[in-house]
């Protein structure tokens, strides 16, 4: 058999034709990390690990790592709602969690996120903002909700997520007594379960996010950094514990028909209920 | 059943539409598109010279400034500006403007809900406009399941929108769209596409899917819509040059 004209290594051939590469790994039904097409990534939550903080949580995905740290401070309820206290989730993707990132105002992306993660909590009606109340029009409480990215390696958003409900049931907040304008917390410097109290989530809501490769419209379970650059689009479709759908976005070029859709849905419905049992483990 | 603004007497009515070409003189392309009393702005500049750093060396850059009706721009409508752009990216033939830039300027003039789907057919109505080659042409529209009647409700008003246990915004593009000639049995046959979708709530696997069905029946008529939009224009267009 003649040789080639020429030949390359796999890593420059993975540089040149990133796409190509890869299409050359679907087609036998794997990926260069060698994930099958519709494995997630291992996922570890460690719930609990910012001392100072009211709440917090630490989830990986894979090479992505969140932390989420939940502060509650005590704020004058808006006008228009005197008796409800406020959730402010944010995301942040630093350049220290990814040369993709740039110093300054938060880009686009992490905008993106926080929005879509702020909508889901409210939209879905995880928690009754009446429980953060202190005494009406006078005190609430303000939970800053906040999620830093310490590691990117795609799929921000399952990680994102799963860390700030992790966060938010490991909340715990001193129990307060308003009188005469001023707020006291009594009970010792130590927060235990008499002088404090936990919030009552009404359901936590967790994600499944999808990439779409190719015209073929091959599905990648949980894309890493490389897939989500030559991906097509992404679904993310996120669920409650009993099943109930709390948000579906699906963006991007390929169009997706109906059967695809529906086959996300039951996989995000497995690898929500795994997720969920290892975020009770601890 | 007569909905809440009165105006329309079935759930999946939608609102007459409006839309107007070529209304801004400095911009290459612009338009604009009402759903009853939603209306949004597009101008589009393009392909034009493009900032070093965003420059794309085999394609067009695409950059899209969403303004709100009052006040600064907030992570809302970043948050829209990432979804026009990752919709119509793809859909723009790019390829054949390398290294140059195309920016799409969207301004909610009024709102009355449904205002994502009324910015994705006031874009594509300005890309038309303004002669940007595109791979297809595509479609919006929201809807939202009532929360006491659990009935869809297509085309929402502000006021429908308060009352929503879930809201859900569809875009399919004209590739699969059902034409006046078909069959029935070929109306059936067509498997339902989608290229953009956002819903959010609280809502079951079977509403999903019906509310994807409902509008994406409901899109037919704003394609067809945004099809007599454009052969009016050209029509203009031709009279005015033979004149």
């Amino acid at each position: 058999m003649a040789t080639p004209a020429f030949s390359f290594t796999p890593s420059t051939f993975q540089k040149l034709h990133p796409a190509e590469f890869f299409r050359r790994f679907t087609t036998e039904g794997v990926r260069p990390d060698g994930r099958l097409l519709d494995a997630f990534r291992p996922t570890t939550v460690h719930h609990g690990v910012i001392s100072t903080a009211n709440g917090s949580a630490m989830v990986r995905i894979g090479g992505t790592t969140v932390v989420c740290g939940v502060k509650a401070e005590v704020a004058e309820p808006k006008l228009d709602a005197p008796d409800q206290g406020y959730l402010v989730p944010n995301v942040e993707l630093s350049p220290m969690c990814s040369s993709k990132f740039r110093p300054g105002p938060p880009s686009e992306q992490a905008q993106a996120v926080s929005e879509a993660i702020n909508r889901v909590l409210k939209e879905s009606k995880v928690l009754d903002l009446k429980d953060l109340c202190i005494e009406e029009g006078k005190a609430v409480w303000v939970l800053y909700v906040d999620a830093v990215c310490v590691a990117y390696d795609g799929n921000i958003f399952d990680a994102a997520l799963a860390a700030i409900m992790a966060a938010l049931k490991n909340v715990r907040i001193r129990k307060p007594t308003y009188q005469e304008g001023t707020i006291k917390v009594s009970g010792g410097s130590t927060a235990t379960d008499e002088n404090s109290f936990r919030l009552n989530l009404a359901r936590a809501p967790l994600s499944a996010t999808f990439a779409i490769f190719d015209t073929t419209l091959t599905i990648l379970a949980d894309p890493n950094v490389t897939e989500e650059t030559i991906s097509d689009g992404q679904i993310s479709i996120t669920l409650d514990e009993t099943g109930q759908l709390c948000g579906v976005t699906k963006i991007g070029a390929a169009s997706c028909s109906q059967s695809v859709m529906k086959d996300c849905v039951q996989s995000a419905k497995k690898r929500t209920l795994q997720l969920r049992g290892i975020m009770n483990q601890q | 059943m007569s909905r809440l603004d009165r105006t329309r007497t079935s759930a999946h009515q939608l609102r007459p539409f409006f839309s107007s070409q070529n209304l801004l003189n400095r911009a290459d392309g612009s338009a604009q598109f009402d759903f009853g009393e939603s209306s949004v702005m597009c101008s589009v500049v393009g392909p034009a010279e493009v900032k070093l750093r965003d420059e794309k060396l085999d394609r067009a850059t695409i950059e899209v400034v969403v303004r709100p009706l009052v006040g600064l721009p907030g992570i809302k409508d970043k948050a829209r500006e990432q979804a026009l752009r990752e919709t119509l990216e793809p859909l723009v033939l790019s390829g054949l403007h390398p290294r140059t830039g195309i920016q799409i300027v969207v301004q909610t003039m009024k709102d009355d809900g449904s205002i994502l789907a009324t910015a994705f057919n006031a874009t594509i109505l300005a890309l038309l406009d303004a002669g940007i080659p595109l791979k297809s042409i595509l479609g919006a529209v929201t809807c939202i399941v009532d929360a006491e009647t659990n009935q869809i409700l297509l085309d929402p008003t502000t006021q429908e929108l308060a009352n929503a246990k879930s809201t859900h915004t569809f875009v399919f593009d004209n590739k699969s769209s059902i034409t006046s000639d078909s069959t029935q049995e070929d109306k059936e046959a067509v498997e339902v596409s989608t290229l953009y979708s956002d819903s959010t709530g609280l809502f079951s696997e079977e509403e999903y899917f019906e509310c994807a069905q409902i509008c994406y029946k409901a899109v037919q008529a704003v394609h067809g819509f945004i099809r007599t939009a454009v052969q009016k224009k050209l029509e203009k267009e031709q009279q005015q040059i033979h004149s």
